[in-house]
């Protein structure tokens, strides 16, 4: 029963996966730049929420609440102190790719300094996992998906439904003509940030409930969620859900194949081979002239 | 006599790096190839060498230029299929190929020894004088002129004149007859070729080498010395190197722990990238080819 677990454990890293992509992919859509700093913020979910209930003392679900307030702060400040000057200099988007680097790197290694480097968890028991037909999950596991799930549900509604969310959308599809139709785009601009933020907070601390508490483990996740988006076709929300899903699962049953240590080989590789072959993705809008030149 | 030592050990240091620079330059600067996998060329490099001497008792000499090779090798199979891709795309793909890279360096252990590293890798010798300290340094710094040669006879060729046209106008420079993925292609073979021979020189120079010194971290490191110098600019690029390697010296000095002092390292150069983008994107040295938007 080897093969149907580790599809499992695909579906759990999926999920957090999924959300990233959700989250690099709504930057995307509206300021057409990839942005490194969800990895970021999805450390820094997890280390503020941390702090405030195990440093703190505070209760658990106010933590997470506080915890989540700082993420959207800090993605309204990034937006503000670094993105909004580039953009204003009509910076390029490889330059405005190279500051997300540099904002990622930065707030990483002050995460790293205030918290030092040890290995921190949230110190949940332990709890044995229910076996199903042979595969074991956690309740942990089972929320994790669960919430998963219901984000995509609530952000694809607020997407096609809300006000603000057709404004997002309008802006996606033509900058020039939205601001024509009296929509402000930087207003919207900050709106998309705090969405994109929380969806890469509230998996940061998903994680962190389910693994230990690690500075580093922001990198391999904004990769794999970029991963996923271009694999979904970047510019969908259900696109970055089945995205996410699919690398989870690929990389799961890779290692069945190959050691553990080139699970992130794996997506790169078909990272690479959606690049060259399929560009936009298997669900993607964008004509191949977009992406390449 | 320490202090002697460690003056030479800072000098080879911005030497090799100048080098890793000018590679890039040539690459991101001149031909406009957004290359975030640099590093990958200067690890195939450092292991291509060291491996040929560990194991074939291969002189330094004939290391060094085979390792150049192969990482120019490597370097074609990479541009053949991204060079297509647009900006950012082909950013994220070579941002890709490096990790897949590291992943090997890590997980081959039968080959690479993995996260051990290669110890023990033979100083240079030469009629039975062997290279170290001082004579070392001189050696990196006939590199470092025989490299700030080449690029510089590349750029003022009427070879270099195309691919500056590609850079600034690839669809005129194709109707002008030029074949713009060609010129693309050697650009980042001999940047690629540049960049193995740092890693050579490193290699034989450190005489122990193992993963961590090629993780996507320098890659950025590299990217942000030729931005803080200057898109396009060959003094700015030996600028920018030298500038951030002396930059993180004295911190070295600070009496704190290692991981706080990785930390504050990367927090400096990250932060400097950023404020650079925002305020002076032509970069320190302010090359007059330095326009990028």
């Amino acid at each position: 029963m080897l093969l149907p677990q580790l599809i499992v454990n695909g579906i759990i890293a999926g999920a957090i996966y999924a959300l990233v992509a959700a989250s690099f992919s709504l930057i995307f859509n509206i300021l057409k730049f990839m942005d490194l700093s969800p990895g970021a913020l999805f450390v820094i979910g997890a280390f503020a929420t941390y702090a405030f209930n195990i440093l703190f003392g505070m209760n658990f679900f106010i933590s997470l609440l506080l915890g989540l307030i700082v993420v959207a702060i800090c993605g309204v400040l990034i937006n503000l102190i670094v993105y909004t000057p580039l953009r204003k200099r009509k910076a390029d988007n490889f330059s405005l790719l190279l500051a997300s680097f540099g904002v990622f790197l930065f707030l990483t290694g002050m995460i790293l300094l205030i918290f030092g480097a040890e290995v921190k968890s949230f110190g949940f028991p332990i709890e044995k996992g229910y076996e199903i037909l042979g595969i074991v999950i956690t309740k942990l596991q089972i929320i994790l998906i669960i919430v998963s799930l219901i984000l995509f549900v609530a952000l694809q509604l607020f997407m096609t439904k809300t006000k603000i969310g057709k404004a997002l959308r309008a802006i996606s599809d033509n900058p020039r003509i939205a601001s024509t139709l009296g929509i402000n785009t930087e207003k919207f601009t900050n709106i998309t940030f705090i969405i994109s933020s929380l969806l890469a907070g509230i998996a940061g601390i998903l994680i962190s409930l389910e693994q230990n508490l690690d500075h580093a483990m922001g990198f391999s996740v904004i990769l794999k969620g970029i991963t996923a988006s271009v694999v979904g076709g970047i510019g969908s929300v259900p696109a970055a859900l089945i995205g996410g899903f699919l690398i989870g699962i690929v990389e799961n049953i890779g290692i069945w194949f190959l050691p553990s240590g080139f699970k992130d080989a794996i997506a790169f590789v078909i990272l690479i081979i959606f690049l060259l072959i399929r560009p936009k993705g298997l669900f993607g809008v964008k004509t191949r002239e977009e992406v390449s030149g | 006599m320490a202090l002697e030592a460690y003056l030479i050990h800072i000098l080879i240091l911005v030497g090799i790096y100048i080098i890793l620079a000018l590679a890039l330059q040539l690459a991101m600067g001149f031909t406009g190839l957004l290359n975030i996998g640099h590093v990958a060329f200067y690890g195939i490099g450092a292991y291509t060498s060291a491996l040929l001497a560990l194991n074939l008792g291969v002189p330094f000499w004939f290391g060094l230029i085979i390792g150049g090779l192969v990482a120019s090798i490597f370097g074609i199979l990479l541009a053949i299929p991204t060079t297509k891709l647009k900006g950012d795309y082909l950013a994220i793909g070579t941002l890709g190929f490096a990790i897949i890279i590291f992943s090997i360096l890590q997980n081959w252990i039968s080959l690479t020894n993995g996260p051990l590293g290669l110890p023990g890798i033979p100083k240079p010798i030469l009629f039975g004088f062997k290279f170290t300290g001082f004579s070392y340094l001189i050696l990196v710094y006939v590199f470092v002129l025989i490299t700030y040669w080449i690029v510089k006879k590349i750029v003022k060729s009427p070879f270099g004149r195309v691919l500056k046209a590609v850079k600034d106008d690839e669809l005129a420079a194709s109707s002008l007859g030029k074949n713009p993925i060609k010129y693309k292609i050697i650009a980042f073979a001999v940047s690629a070729f540049l960049a193995g021979i740092a890693g050579s020189l490193y290699a034989h120079y450190i005489s122990f080498i193992d993963p961590s010194s090629f993780t996507i971290l320098e890659s950025i490191l590299i990217i942000s010395m030729v931005i803080i110098g200057g898109l396009g600019s060959i003094g700015g690029a030996i600028f920018g190197a030298a500038f951030l390697i002396l930059i993180q010296e004295p911190i070295r000095f600070l009496p704190l722990p290692s991981s706080v002092l990785g930390a504050l390292r990367q927090m400096i150069y990250s932060g400097l990238l950023i404020i650079l983008l925002i305020f002076k994107p032509k970069g320190l040295w302010g090359g007059k080819n330095a326009s990028r938007n």
